[in-house]
């Protein structure tokens, strides 16, 4: 009788422990509550992007940005699985994600952080694919931005704004940033952001060398505020510090708003 | 002493050595700026001369290949010429005023070779060649100077830092200005574009400052009884507004809102935003037709959401006419907190002043003969947008990627009634 009762015991010890695995909370690799779908950024998308290229369905680059391309292939992913096709990683697609597909979260992330370039197809070993002797132009935060805009205009345009305006009130930095956007629009100035800022004598940081100090990230921020639509200084093509300004035909410009130490105008 | 007087000849001697290189490097950098701006001037002037002769060559023919040909020439020519001219330091009138005159040539001979209007083309040429020879040959003049062999960088500096008054292109700059105005002259559409961004056509009442408050307030709830800096905007401005400056707790930001009317054109609000990610996409959906509904922009639809690392940029637009075709000139931009869904930026500027929206024939597209084999129409909606020449024109926005594996996305917006391609960009 003894004997039973240890019998059961450690039956029911054993079941207890095989049940473990089954109550530990989700992997951190997997999926958040959150319903993703285009426009989305992160690390959600950084996981979706992997897993649909795990299954052969992405062949973009895994960088957390929710595009066009993502959006394809996950349709495709949800039309070969039965599933609803729509383009949105709802709970059901997700799951059915997961179950079929392996995540390396680390692995995946460290090759992001070190701006390496990589692919993440399944039933290749991962050293395989990983681009040797060859990082990503910069490992500096990635940002989504309006199509017609790349990342490379985000620095440029981020360095002429710390170096113009890093003084200046949040609403002024986006309003020098909008004035080299003004300025891509006017028939009056050259047709490239690079060209407008390096047009000689255009900016002062430019002459003094002060666009190559390293912009923060309210100057980027203020440039992406920009970029998607924002202009405080309503439409001025210029701007000059009046305690500095030595040209006397800046003064000659009809004026529209001051914001901090800068007169903006036409 | 004897050893004073040695260290301050080694001292006296490093200093000399220090100056010496100094100089030399001044010197070579000017050297290289030099080289760069004579350059960029040759160039200029070659292609100057190459345009104006493009130009007069483009009234000889009237076969239409042989048109074509120069028209081309000159949409190219013009285009590279306003690059060498944006590279060198001139006074930023001058540099203006060329820049228009060359684009608005470009631009006529891209329209002409488009649309086969040559007719057109060929009667507004016959005065601009002759204008064209007139700025080459003053341009010729004020330039000489500058390739004299001598060396001497001083000149640009002087150019660079002159007064229009005292600056060799001092008569190019007003003979400019004036070609500009009397050779292409403002189309109504321009001006009607004009006009819409400077907010011409409101007409209501003026508001107060306190009024001006209480628009914002009734609009961004959460500033409430926030410290408030309000300015008028600067007599010059185009449409008065009152420029309104907020602190409240960690938020700093401003307003405009129009004298007239009290219509918020742009609000932005800056604050410390938490890493946290509480707010979904779905949520942010929610929150930005929760404002619409109640600041009464009750036509208008969501079409861009954009996600970064602290906010959402959310991009909206009108949806107007028969066909309920989406305005794009007419659209608001919003930007929403990740952390909290706290509205952070409203920019509302094109949607003051909405677009007159005109009928127009729709003569359907058979989008198998219009694309290629090997690409997937996915989407087609109506659209209003404006073509280069500022006209608001209603059109087929089609969404169409290649059957591969790259799913590489475009959007093609081809006019509804000539079937113009308007635009055709890759989508990220």
């Amino acid at each position: 009788m003894k004997r039973r009762k240890t019998f059961i015991a450690v039956l029911l010890l054993a079941l207890l422990i095989g049940a473990i695995p089954l109550m530990k909370p989700e992997e951190s690799s997997a999926f958040s509550n959150q319903v993703i779908e285009r426009g989305a950024f992160g690390d959600d998308v950084i996981e979706l992007q992997a897993r649909l290229q795990y299954l052969g369905f992405y062949h973009g680059k895994i960088d957390g940005k929710f595009g066009w391309g993502t959006y394809w292939a996950l349709r495709n992913f949800q039309e070969s699985y039965g599933l609803k096709v729509d383009g949105i990683a709802g709970p059901q697609t997700k799951k059915v994600l997961v179950n079929n597909s392996d995540f390396d979260r680390e692995w995946v992330h460290a090759q992001i952080n070190a701006g390496r370039e990589f692919t993440y197809y399944g039933g290749i070993p991962l050293d395989q694919q990983v681009k040797k002797g060859k990082t990503g132009a910069s490992k500096s935060k990635s940002y989504q931005l309006p199509a017609k805009f790349t990342e490379r205009d985000l620095q440029l345009m981020a360095n002429a704004v710390y170096g113009e305006a890093r003084g200046e009130p949040y609403e002024g930095q986006v309003a020098v940033a909008a004035v080299i956007l003004n300025r891509l629009e006017s028939p009056d100035f050259p047709n490239t952001i690079s060209e407008i800022i390096f047009q000689p004598g255009a900016f002062t940081a430019v002459a003094d060398g002060q666009i190559w100090l390293t912009p923060n990230e309210r100057a980027k921020q203020a440039v992406l505020d920009a970029m998607n639509g924002w202009d405080p200084s309503e439409n001025a093509l210029y701007y000059f510090n009046p305690k500095t300004a030595t040209s006397k035909w800046i003064w000659t410009r009809p004026q529209i708003k001051q914001i901090g130490n800068h007169i903006f105008c036409y | 002493m004897k050893s004073l007087v040695y260290l301050l000849s080694i001292a006296v001697l490093a200093l000399g050595v220090y100056a010496y290189e100094v100089r030399s490097d001044n010197q070579e950098l000017k050297q290289t700026i030099h080289a760069q701006y004579t350059n960029s001037l040759s160039n200029a002037s070659e292609k100057l001369s190459y345009l104006q002769r493009s130009v007069a060559q483009s009234l000889l023919f009237q076969d239409e290949k042989a048109l074509q040909n120069e028209l081309d020439n000159i949409w190219r020519t013009s285009n590279e010429l306003r690059s060498s001219i944006s590279n060198l330091p001139l006074n930023p009138d001058v540099a203006n005023q060329w820049l228009r005159y060359l684009g608005k040539i470009g631009d006529e001979a891209k329209r002409a070779a488009t649309e086969g209007d040559y007719e057109s083309w060929q009667k507004k040429m016959t005065v601009v060649h002759q204008n064209l020879e007139k700025l080459t040959d003053e341009w010729t003049v004020a330039t000489a100077q500058f390739f004299e062999n001598d060396r001497n960088f001083d000149k640009w500096q002087q150019v660079a830092k002159a007064d229009l008054e005292e600056s060799p292109f001092k008569n190019i700059a007003s003979n400019l200005k004036t070609y500009t105005e009397k050779d292409f002259p403002l189309t109504t559409s321009e001006s009607d574009w004009l006009k819409k961004r400077d907010l011409k056509h409101i007409r209501d009442r003026e508001i107060t400052k306190d009024e001006a408050i209480k628009v914002l307030e009734k609009l961004v709830p959460g500033i409430k009884d926030a410290t408030y800096t309000v300015s008028r905007s600067k007599e010059d401005a185009p449409y008065p507004f009152y420029h309104i400056q907020f602190v409240k707790g960690s938020r700093i930001g401003y307003a405009d809102i129009t004298v007239k009317g009290g219509h918020l054109i742009s609000f932005l609000s800056e604050r410390p935003v938490q890493p946290d990610k509480n707010v979904t996409q779905e949520k942010v959906k929610e929150l930005t037709k929760q404002f619409i509904q109640r600041a009464g922009y009750d036509d208008l639809e969501i079409i861009e959401m954009q996600e970064n690392h602290e906010s959402w940029h959310v991009r909206l637009a009108r949806v107007a006419g028969k066909h309920r075709a989406i305005v794009y000139p007419d659209g608001i931009q919003m930007k929403i907190s990740k952390d909290s869904g706290e509205l952070l930026g409203l920019n509302a500027m094109e949607y003051v002043q909405k677009e007159n929206i005109k009928d127009q024939p729709v003569i359907p597209i058979d989008w198998k003969k219009f694309f290629r084999p090997n690409t997937i129409v996915e989407q087609e909606r109506f659209i209003y947008t404006e073509n280069e020449a500022y006209q608001l024109r209603l059109c087929y926005e089609v969404i169409a990627r290649f059957k591969d594996d790259s799913n590489k996305t475009y959007r093609v917006v081809v006019d509804t009634e000539n079937h113009d391609v308007i635009k055709v960009e890759q989508l990220p």
